[in-house]
């Protein structure tokens, strides 16, 4: 396993260096934020002091080497937009999108599961069909109509939930809710099918003939074979949570990753741009470690 | 690596003991449209900052009242020494909140910092481009301030001139404003909010507010749904779609014009019966109360109309179809390329509909016979269009704008619109050249007659472009509050003007 990890780590790495090079000189094609950080009408005098004060003014390859050497450093360069660390205001964002990514995901697994297992248990029976009737529904609605409707009812029209914003849980549990429903729709159709195949298995009928009742060969035996293609697909999901759950983000104003990188490529912000992509590219490596090992805990049989 | 950790750690920390206010009888809460990133007074004049320190934490020297004109504010009088200097006499009394005495020198040291290289702030590029100033501190609360070249209007400008502390870092964002406003700066949570409290040693009247929490939501329809749910009082600048109900929501000249800005060195937009045509060709009229907002006013000029020098005689282009086709088989006649396609640049979130804008605009054109296609780009590759210097071998270009002048005079906008080397300017004209020298060096009725004899030559000589509306804006306001949103909300929110019920 430690070879494993020592490898994986390596090719992470060498990843995380190529995508650094990708995104330094990919995002630099955009263009020259000057334009977009002064004012319509500055002089070319304000505009040539920004690119002088701000390193623009060099050639490029002297920008990427300077950047490199800082980053050796874990100097990850100012914000050019908020005047502080670009590595402050990612880690600030990534906290709260991970906090939002470990509520809705733990919540999405157990939800999943249950319902996925116990669907599979009577395919084609009533709470099979209207789980899977749901779980459509979630996994193709729009998030944004989904989100403005939901505060529109439960903030303005019966004011039982703020509109939005962080400080109570109350605040959390409309964006929980619309960030739940898309991968729990996914999730519970890829639970469902692969514990459809598990409970047709010969070893469930085994344990059926030999008198093991339901709760056990769902939840016993046929769940953890299930499991390995849940485990990707919810890897999958919760990568794309890391990334940034940009439509919740904006319209629950919560301050995540997301939002900042998306305002960070708009406004040209490039040290942020390539500190939210460190950052995040590092959660997903350390994400997949985790994966690979859930793979050999639920699956002896598989080495490394 | 270890101090990235505990980065992260407190960063954690930070966002799970972070709470809201909540919200007292004389506080306001006031919900902004994006989160404020540099939060320095010499950045005041960027909308959003404005709204949040303009007079409330960061005054300035002098203060430009809608309907009133010039005001005193920091500044109790100021006096004409000649070649270009003019002589301010500060307020006495005044303490900035950290407690220290406002006095000459602090002024000198804010106009040092917002000229200075180690830094690029927004006032000195926005209104002082060009421009140098230098300064002499004749007492404690008298100084001298020359502009080269001279500036008529230099206590206009000095509205929009903010006065840190002398102590202020020249090098260096500063991260917890300091001013001599009614509020003092208390907490800036950054992605969450920023608090105001009360000033107890403000100089002037005590406001009725007592504290404010700014908020920030980039969604028009949740920053109305906020005010409609009794979390928020204020929501500056909603959207048409969600400004509906009468009872809360506001609309006000916004200080905004849209115009069509045709580049007029490139065929056929040199010829001005083309640029005439593409005048009559929009029916105007039929954009207001269907894809703009009732109360959009049509514009004959770039700037407000509450501008000096407005010229009120003058009247929008008629819809005239058969007018603007005319004018095109007449310059075809003499050999202009009418054929030649043009294209239409419009920028993405410009405004409210834009694109319904600039779709029924093309529409129009199409109808008189211009060959024109519609590209709607994002803000940086727009300005590659809209600013000098403009792209080799490009060919003829349209591009729609949306110009704020909230300043009262049009001096902030005509330079950079209109003249040879304007930033903005895709036209280059010797008379319009004279007309905005000259009328940037009078002052007073002679100054007002100057631009208004500018406005006339640029619609119906020149036809540089084709000015299309003066817009509204919409806010929510709480109904427990006595606060009428003007023109002036596009750029700053004075706490000092809100009262309760």
């Amino acid at each position: 396993m430690k070879s494993f990890l020592g490898k994986r780590a390596v090719a992470s790495a060498i990843s995380l260096v190529g995508l650094v090079i990708l995104v330094f000189f990919l995002s630099r094609l955009t263009g020259d934020p000057t334009n977009l950080f002064l004012p319509e009408h500055a002089s070319q005098e304000a505009r040539d002091k920004f690119r002088a004060i701000h390193g623009l003014d060099q050639p490029l390859i002297i920008q990427f080497f300077s950047y490199l050497g800082d980053l050796l450093r874990f100097d990850f360069g100012e914000s050019v937009r908020r005047s502080e660390p670009a590595i402050d205001s990612v880690l600030r964002g990534f906290a709260w999108t991970l906090q939002l990514g470990a509520v809705t995901m733990s919540l999405v697994t157990v939800a999943a599961i249950v319902v996925g297992s116990l669907a599979a248990f009577h395919v084609g029976g009533f709470f099979d069909r209207v789980a899977t009737f749901f779980s459509l529904i979630g996994a193709s609605a729009p998030d944004f109509w989904i989100a403005i409707v939901a505060i529109v009812i439960f903030s303005v029209n019966l004011g039982w939930l703020p509109t939005s914003g962080t400080g109570t849980i109350w605040h959390w549990v409309m964006p929980v809710s619309v960030l739940f429903i898309r991968p729990f729709g996914l999730i519970l159709q890829v639970v469902r099918g692969s514990m459809i195949a598990a409970l047709n298995s010969a070893y469930v009928k085994t344990a059926r003939a030999k008198g093991v009742r339901n709760r056990p060969i769902i939840f016993v035996h046929a769940l953890r074979n299930a499991l390995l293609p849940v485990i990707t697909v919810l890897g999958d999901q919760t990568a794309a949570i890391l990334n940034g759950a940009v439509v919740v983000e904006t319209i629950f104003g919560f301050p995540g990753i997301g939002k900042l990188m998306i305002d960070s490529i708009l406004q040209r912000d490039f040290n942020v741009i390539l500190a939210a992509i460190m950052v995040t590219a590092f959660a997903i490596f350390l994400m997949n470690v985790l994966i690979d090992i859930l793979y050999t805990v639920l699956d002896p049989r598989i080495r490394y | 690596m270890t101090h990235i950790v505990g980065r992260i750690s407190a960063a954690l920390l930070a966002t799970t003991i972070a709470g809201t206010a909540l919200a007292q009888d004389t506080a306001v809460t006031i919900v902004l449209s994006e989160e404020l990133d540099i939060v320095d007074p010499c950045e005041a004049s960027r909308s959003n900052l404005g709204r949040v320190i303009l007079q409330n934490i960061s005054e300035t020297v002098t203060e430009l009242v809608p309907g009133s004109g010039l005001q005193p504010r920091l500044a109790v009088s100021w006096e004409d020494k000649g070649d270009g200097t003019w002589r301010f006499k500060l307020r006495e009394g005044v303490t900035f909140s950290d407690g220290t005495p406002l006095d000459a020198g602090d002024l000198a040291h804010s106009i040092a910092r917002f000229q200075g290289d180690a830094i690029s702030c927004e006032i000195g590029a926005k209104f002082f481009g060009g421009i140098e100033l230098t300064t002499e501190v004749i007492d404690d609360t008298t100084i001298d301030i020359t502009a080269d070249p001279a500036q008529p209007i230099l206590p206009l400008l000095m509205s929009t001139v903010t006065v840190v502390p002398s102590e202020t870092a020249m090098d260096s964002f500063v991260e917890t404003p300091i001013g001599t406003g009614p509020f003092v700066w208390e907490e800036y949570a950054r992605g969450e909010y920023i608090k105001l409290s009360a000033n107890d040693s403000y100089w002037g009247e005590t406001p009725a507010v007592t504290g404010a929490t700014y908020l920030f939501r980039s969604d028009s329809a949740v920053r109305a749904a906020m005010v409609a749910a009794g979390e928020a009082d204020i929501a500056a600048n909603i959207a048409l779609q969600d400004a509906t109900d009468p009872a809360m929501d506001y609309s006000y000249p916004n200080s905004e014009t849209v115009y069509m800005r045709p580049d007029t060195h490139t065929a056929p937009l040199d010829d001005v019966r083309v640029r005439q045509a593409l005048n009559y060709a929009i029916d105007r009229e039929a954009f207001v109360g269907t894809i703009l907002a009732n109360g959009t006013l049509l514009a004959t000029g770039l700037t407000p109309p509450s501008t000096i020098g407005y010229n009120t005689d003058l009247e929008p282009y008629p819809y005239d179809l058969d007018k603007a086709k005319a004018l095109l088989a007449e310059a075809a006649a003499d050999g202009v390329p009418v054929d030649t396609k043009i294209t239409l640049i419009g920028r993405i979130g410009n405004y409210g509909n834009v694109l319904e804008t600039m779709e029924a605009s093309l529409s129009m054109w199409q109808e008189a016979g211009f060959n024109m296609e519609l590209r709607m780009v994002e803000v940086a590759e727009w300005l590659d269009h809209y600013s000098q210097p403009f792209a080799e071998g490009r060919g003829p270009e349209i591009v729609n704008a949306q110009h704020d002048n909230a300043n009262g005079d049009p001096v902030f906008s005509m330079y950079f619109k209109y003249a040879c080397d304007g930033l903005q300017s895709a036209t280059c004209d010797e008379t319009l050249e004279g007309l905005i020298a000259d009328a940037t060096a009078l002052t007073g009725a002679d100054r007002e007659a100057k631009w208004s004899e500018t406005f006339k030559y640029i619609q119906q000589d020149l036809v540089a472009d084709v000015m299309l509306f003066h817009m509204v804006g919409f806010s929510r306001v709480n109904p427990r509050l006595e606060f009428t949103p003007t023109i002036r909300t596009n750029s700053e929110l004075q706490l000092s003007q809100v009262g309760f019920k």
